[in-house]
């Protein structure tokens, strides 16, 4: 009896659900990505070790206010606004962070909120320029007030 | 007539191998992307007085436990004053000990702390004098604002 030698068959790995799994996480990292962009500016905090971590949700009805260093003269004040399609960026002078703050409050308040201010400085800008965040908070009548800082490694520093 | 056997699945797979090295280079960029901007980011609460304020127009009066003074000393350093007085060592730790001595010694934790900082001084040092603050357990630490632009 003859018997006939297999036919030699290619080897291929089924790549397809390794490339389904790559394309979800490809998903996942460009829309992470895109909302931490959003809500993180590239700020350096001030380092704080007493500091707690919070989540975010945690701290309820809250409006963002970044308060970024400029070349020269005096801080700016970012803040991130939806416009019916996505979220920009908005770039406030004082007096427009207290009438964008108290459109804040006053939406809050419409729906039962109490709206709290979380005020992202960063470590280099002067107490002046928090100050004017401060007052814009008092001026639209928020009392809570949450400082984000670094609670990561501490850096040695001295006054 | 010779019928020939379906040909084997494997031949009739696309090539993937070029796609996935791909996607690998893309995976691994925003990986790294994303794991760089990451900050463990705290949050140090305080109240604004409702009483007071630019919102009120009328400056109310706190009697603080401790008051904290920061005063600008130029070169983006500064001046730690506590109750009108210089610390010795000029240091966050320095004050951290007073505080924390201050509170051994039966201070309130919930009666204010008050940073009063010139608005030159670094808002680093006034998280630093917070900081120390909550560290010592007070927990009321507001701020002076000046009144007026």
């Amino acid at each position: 009896m003859r018997f006939r030698p297999p036919k030699p068959v290619g080897m291929t790995l089924n790549l397809a659900p390794l490339v389904d799994v790559m394309m979800c996480l490809i998903i996942f990292f460009l829309l992470a990505s895109r909302l931490v962009s959003a809500q993180h500016r590239p700020l350096q905090l001030a380092h704080a070790r007493a500091a707690p971590e919070i989540e975010r949700g945690a701290l309820g009805s809250r409006a963002v206010v970044n308060v970024r260093p400029t070349a020269a003269g005096p801080a700016e004040y970012v803040v991130y606004v939806w416009d019916g399609q996505r979220i920009v960026e908005r770039s406030l002078t004082p007096t427009e962070l207290a009438g964008h703050l108290q459109r804040r409050a006053a939406t809050a308040a419409a729906g039962g909120e109490d709206l709290r201010c979380v005020v992202r400085a960063d470590r280099d800008v002067t107490y002046g320029d928090v100050e004017a965040a401060l007052r814009a908070c008092g001026l639209a009548r928020i009392t809570r007030v949450v400082f984000s800082v670094d609670a990561g490694e501490e850096r040695e520093e001295a006054p | 007539m010779r019928r020939g056997l379906p040909e084997p699945l494997s031949e009739r797979i696309p090539n993937l191998a070029p796609m996935v090295d791909v996607i690998m280079v893309i995976l691994v960029f925003f990986m790294l992307g994303a794991t760089l901007t990451i900050v463990r980011e705290g949050a140090l609460q305080s109240e604004l007085d409702p009483r007071s304020g630019p919102g009120e127009g009328v400056p109310v009066e706190i009697i603080p436990t401790v008051k904290i003074a920061l005063e600008d000393a130029g070169d983006g350093r500064c001046n730690i004053h506590v109750m009108g007085r210089r610390l010795e060592d000029n240091s966050f730790e320095g004050l951290f000990a007073l505080l924390r001595e201050k509170r051994e010694a039966g201070a309130d934790p919930t009666a204010p702390v008050v940073v009063a900082a010139q608005p030159g001084v670094r808002w680093r040092w006034v998280v630093k004098a917070m900081d120390a603050a909550v560290r010592a357990g007070f927990r009321n630490v507001q701020f002076a604002v000046h009144l007026g632009e």
